[in-house]
């Protein structure tokens, strides 16, 4: 029992230590910006003028919701293009198996920002294939998450011991049925943590998209500081809309590991 | 009478090495047989060939008179009349006791959850685990996962049932409830085949034992005779290494 309650009770110190270390950082990161705020010229020869962003905030927000767009829709095609390249990556068929590998590797080993830029501006040139700057974005965003997901998914797969696959085949099942009730369950407990990670990953990742003139937060940021010759202070406040936007969903991925690491 | 299971001039490689090189078994309706034999000797194989989770390159196999090493037979049709317990259990560790043995029922069979639930109920009854049913696996002793995973097995009403040294991965003290559950389905008539080191199990309830040695049977026969006169040497050999090391 004693052993128990000493757990319980260093796990809670650890949970104060923790709450106090992000309370001591969020305080350095204020007290920092009212220092800057507050500075005036003899110092440093800037003068900082966050009533600018307050004025242009609506412009701003509004690149939230493309932003969140652009996120979601590039997680549904990469989940979905990741399970077909993680299932060809698995296959006995040497050929799909072979297009998975180059799939995947291609697309993680390539800079994201350059997938975007040809999806957008090359396949219109060499294919007569134009697709639109959301449309791009998506295609180039979700096939490169997809890259990530397959190999998520393919550990996921390959992780469940052989026995449970024998076990399944052994009652009858076709071994689509056991993939489907047997193997597949297990794996999605243990894909969820890395999945959840990627998500995050992928939401500050969209942010390139601004790069093909896609309104999203970051792009509306980049227009707002040429126009107002404020790029400092803009581009702070938009890094704190991406960490509101991300922190709370980090919460929830950690809360993910703690509740599937531990599953088995 | 024709048996149930047939096996006739088995081999299996796995890759140069020849695990299997010639095996011919029959085995009759309500038959228990126990297959003994050193390890490496090739008789798990032997057995993981009977529902084809190992394919063998020649030989033939008939389960209650069907040829299931035939190319286009319909595999997991054949599978379901031979139900086969796995040293390591091999329980879905998602799915709970109850879960586990409806699990073949409702996705192969496709019978209705309800009917399910109840034949399942009454396997872990038989079993002695009707107060587990709920439980998940991870929450069961080794012996306790055993049963399940026989009830599991039993679900299907195989005309067979196969057991791969299914008491090898349990604590000492937890293979007697496994081999009493497993003595009573030979007393109901139940053909078994069962991989085993367990050699009081084999002496007092199967009816013939059957010596594996370098992928061959050289040897069975009723276990009186087997264990009190063998006729090979090397069985012989093999049932003295046992006795020295307290196994019996």
């Amino acid at each position: 029992m004693d052993a128990v309650e000493d757990e319980g009770s260093l796990e809670k110190r650890r949970l104060i230590v923790k709450n106090v270390v992000i309370a001591v950082g969020i305080l350095t990161v204020l007290v920092l910006l009212y220092k800057v705020t507050a500075l005036r010229g003899d110092r440093v020869h800037y003068e900082w003028r966050f009533d600018v962003v307050i004025k242009n905030l609506p412009f701003l927000l509004q690149g939230i919701m493309m932003s969140v767009a652009v996120a979601l829709a590039s997680m549904a095609v990469g989940l979905i293009t990741g399970m077909v390249a993680a299932l060809a990556r698995l296959s006995k068929n040497p050929w799909l198996s072979a297009s998975a590998y180059c799939y995947v590797e291609f697309f993680r080993t390539t800079p994201m920002l350059v997938q975007l830029v040809w999806v957008y501006y090359c396949l219109p040139i060499i294919f007569n294939l134009s697709f639109g700057p959301f449309a791009s974005s998506i295609i180039a965003l979700g096939l490169n998450a997809g890259a990530f997901f397959s190999e998520i998914f393919r550990a996921g797969i390959t992780s469940i011991a052989k026995g449970q696959t024998e076990a399944a085949l052994a009652l009858g099942m076709t071994t689509r049925q056991a993939f489907r009730r047997i193997i597949l369950p297990q794996a999605i407990t243990r894909m969820l943590p890395p999945i959840g990670s990627n998500w995050i990953s992928l939401i500050k990742d969209s942010s390139l998209v601004s790069a093909i003139a896609l309104a999203d937060l970051m792009y509306r940021g980049r227009v707002l500081s040429s126009i107002t010759y404020r790029p400092l202070e803009i581009l702070t406040v938009t890094a704190i809309l991406y960490f509101l936007l991300t922190y709370p969903q980090s919460i929830w991925v950690n809360w993910l590991h703690r509740k599937y690491a531990t599953a088995d | 009478m024709e048996p149930i299971v047939r096996v006739e001039n088995l081999h299996k490689y796995f890759g140069k090495l020849h695990v299997l090189r010639g095996v011919s078994l029959d085995v009759a309706r309500g038959q228990v047989v126990a297959i003994i034999g050193p390890s490496g000797s090739g008789k798990s194989t032997f057995l993981r060939c009977i529902n084809m989770l190992e394919r063998p390159q020649s030989g033939e196999i008939y389960i209650d008179g069907v040829r299931i090493t035939d190319p286009k037979a319909d595999l997991p049709k054949m599978r379901q009349n031979t139900g086969m317990v796995f040293q390591h259990f091999n329980l879905f560790p998602h799915l709970t006791a109850l879960g586990n043995v409806m699990e073949g029922l409702v996705t192969v069979r496709r019978m209705d959850k309800e009917a399910a639930r109840a034949r399942a109920l009454g396997l872990l009854g038989k079993v002695g685990l009707a107060d587990k049913a709920d439980s998940h696996p991870h929450n069961l002793s080794g012996g306790q996962q055993q049963r399940v995973a026989i009830a599991r097995a039993l679900a299907m009403e195989p005309k067979a049932m196969l057991f791969d040294e299914v008491t090898s991965a349990l604590d000492p003290e937890l293979i007697g409830e496994v081999l009493d559950v497993m003595q009573q389905l030979a007393q109901e008539g139940m053909m078994m085949i069962c991989v085993t080191h367990e050699m009081h199990f084999a002496r007092s309830v199967a009816d013939r034992v059957v010596m594996f040695d370098e992928g061959l049977i050289i040897e069975e026969g009723p276990p009186e005779q087997i264990f009190t006169a063998a006729t090979q040497e090397r069985t012989r050999r093999f049932l003295k290494q046992l006795e020295w090391h307290g196994r019996e």
